[in-house]
């Protein structure tokens, strides 16, 4: 049985006086066994922590129907969260209790007996390198330690599916890669993982499947790699150009380029870039000469290029085949 | 009801740890009785049972005000920008249960102010003439608590409704007017030269906290009618209770 089932879900959040409703998941559908680590990954309001917020009992869902290890989030909200811990986008750190209390106090609402919460609780602080820690508050913790903190305090109750929104949004470099040491860690014990995020790389890294979602619906979802493979005419050359007349039909009968797509950017037509200048992509086999041959007929067209790009595809190459945009951060 | 008796016990823990912040709420009552009936008295200006009068008042204006803080700060806090609130509200509980923990651990903070103002005021009076009192002390510990949850329900009503910008007009335009009109300062029952008018007051719930206590703390003193009284103190109680709850329950499942 799947550990998570989302049928047809919808959420739509009621308007007020002057505010329309908006209809922020349209019929999502998906599910998660056991030890899986699942990833939706697409832009900013595109529906992710509203699924998230449905599966974890906040949100009421407008119609649909979510189970959590077989169990009902609306009939039994309390047994769903039994199972279930979440990490928010938001740092929701009790402020008024100690790093350690906020450890303990989360296991005390779990109901867990007094030994095994401080068991669990020196055993977490060490895990998550938050020892020293202890007794301070946590709002005076770095961002890096609070996420850890967070995931600490998730763990404390030993559920069977993690839910992260966002987890590594607005951490440097070096403490995204320690999050994500510890959540393939915690994958390889064994435990359910459900992120939301919307870094390509880190949905490519981490997730042995995803959906990627837009406008409230699912795209596509599949393991990363077969995303890729998904992306028909081979790898991509992305051209950066300034051009008097269209190039599409000179470079398409050229040997090795397959199929050719105009770029948009939020907010703007496709192919228009912000200097005045557009962005072609070009899916070709990489045969011997080709790009030669591909810039020496943008030139013959008396066209300016600006930037080139040869690269294997890539998930960002997959949501822009998808969407006809580019997934900014 | 573990999750329910652990939240609770939160609460507590954080109150007992910022303590100052309720025993701030004494300082004020306490204050009036100093001028008001040890002072003034004393000067002859205000009649001697005038202390008398007003202390299971300023008792209640201590538990409304130990009771709406206990529950409006913090859960105005938690409402708002990191939703600290959403991590109880993943604890195994409904989000009806966790109203109710809010109100009670208010009402708790309420009767506990109350019962600690009660014999600091009565020191301070002390030795003032026509204020000898007599508490019905086994009385007072029921009444005190059914007076705190009523506090704590309407603390919870300005806590999901008021937006935090707002939170200094309450004081002002809602809290100091029915300090002055909720019977605080007057028993009700000596409004009758009011005529019809005096059942205005009794839209405003304090009357009815300040009459429960005037009836356990000042015995000598006539209160309002028995039925009335009850009536008011639990229709207060259970319709502020019911509609703080809705409100908190549409302010965090969304």
């Amino acid at each position: 049985m799947s550990i998570l089932v989302v049928d047809t879900l919808a959420k739509t959040y009621p308007g007020r006086r002057k505010i329309p409703p908006v209809e922020a998941v349209r019929g999502i559908s998906f599910t998660v066994e056991a030890g899986e680590f699942f990833g939706l990954l697409g832009p900013n309001g595109a529906g992710k922590s509203t699924t998230l917020g449905c599966i974890t009992t906040l949100v009421r869902p407008t119609s649909g129907r979510i189970l959590v290890d077989g169990i009902d989030v609306v009939k039994d909200p309390a047994g769903v969260k039994q199972r279930i811990a979440v990490v928010p986008q938001n740092r929701n750190l009790d402020r008024d209790l100690t790093v350690r209390e906020v450890l303990t106090y989360h296991a005390r609402y779990f109901g867990l007996a007094a030994a095994e919460r401080e068991a669990r609780a020196d055993r977490l602080l060490a895990e998550m390198q938050l020892q020293d820690k202890a007794a301070s508050k946590p709002l005076t913790l770095s961002g890096g330690m609070q996420q850890r903190l967070m995931i600490a305090r998730a763990l404390m109750h030993d559920p069977k599916v993690l839910l992260l929104d966002e987890p590594t949004t607005g951490l440097d470099p070096q403490a995204r890669r320690t999050l994500w040491d510890t959540l393939r860690e915690l994958h390889r014990r064994g435990l359910t993982l459900i992120l939301t995020t919307h870094y390509m790389e880190e949905a490519d890294r981490l997730c042995q499947r995803l959906a990627i979602v837009d406008h409230g619906q699912v795209l596509t979802l599949d393991t990363p790699i077969a995303l890729k493979k998904s992306l028909p005419g081979g790898e991509i050359l992305d051209l950066w150009v300034k051009a008097a007349e269209p190039l599409e039909p000179r470079l398409s009968a050229l040997d090795g380029v397959n199929r050719i797509e105009a770029v948009a950017r939020d907010g703007k037509e496709a192919g228009a870039a912000d200097d005045g200048g557009e962005r072609l992509r070009l899916f070709v086999d990489p045969k011997d000469g080709l790009l030669d041959r591909v810039l020496q007929s943008v030139r013959a067209a008396g066209a300016d290029v600006q930037h080139v790009s040869l690269n294997p595809p890539s998930l960002e190459d997959v949501y822009i085949h998808l969407t006809g945009k580019e997934l900014r951060e | 009801m573990t999750a329910f008796l652990a939240l609770l016990r939160r609460d507590l823990h954080v109150a007992v740890r910022t303590a100052p912040l309720v025993l701030g709420t004494l300082t004020q009552p306490v204050l009036v009785v100093l001028v008001f009936g040890n002072l003034l008295p004393r000067l002859g200006l205000v009649a001697g049972n005038f202390g008398t009068v007003m202390m299971p008042g300023l008792m209640a204006i201590t538990m409304m005000m130990a009771g709406v803080q206990g529950i409006l700060m913090p859960l105005s806090a938690d409402l708002a920008g990191n939703r600290e609130i959403d991590e109880r509200l993943l604890a195994p509980i409904t989000s009806l249960g966790v109203a109710c923990e809010k109100v009670l651990a208010g009402a708790l903070q309420a009767a506990w102010a109350g019962l600690v103002c009660l014999p600091l005021m009565m020191f301070l009076m002390h030795e003032v003439g026509g204020s000898s009192l007599h508490p019905r002390w086994l009385l007072l510990l029921p009444v005190a608590l059914v007076c705190g949850l009523l506090s704590a329900a309407f603390g919870l009503n300005l806590g999901t409704r008021v937006e935090p910008r707002y939170a200094g007009l309450l004081f002002p335009i809602l809290l100091g007017p029915m300090m002055l009109f909720g019977c605080a300062y007057f028993p009700w029952s000596s409004l009758a030269s009011l005529g019809p008018l005096r059942y205005l007051l009794l839209i405003n719930p304090l009357a009815f906290i300040s009459e429960a206590l005037r009836m356990a703390v000042t015995p000598e003193i006539p209160h309002m009618p028995l039925p009335l009284l009850l009536g008011g103190l639990f229709g207060f109680t259970v319709l502020l209770a019911w509609l703080g709850a809705r409100s908190f329950e549409r302010r965090t499942i969304l």
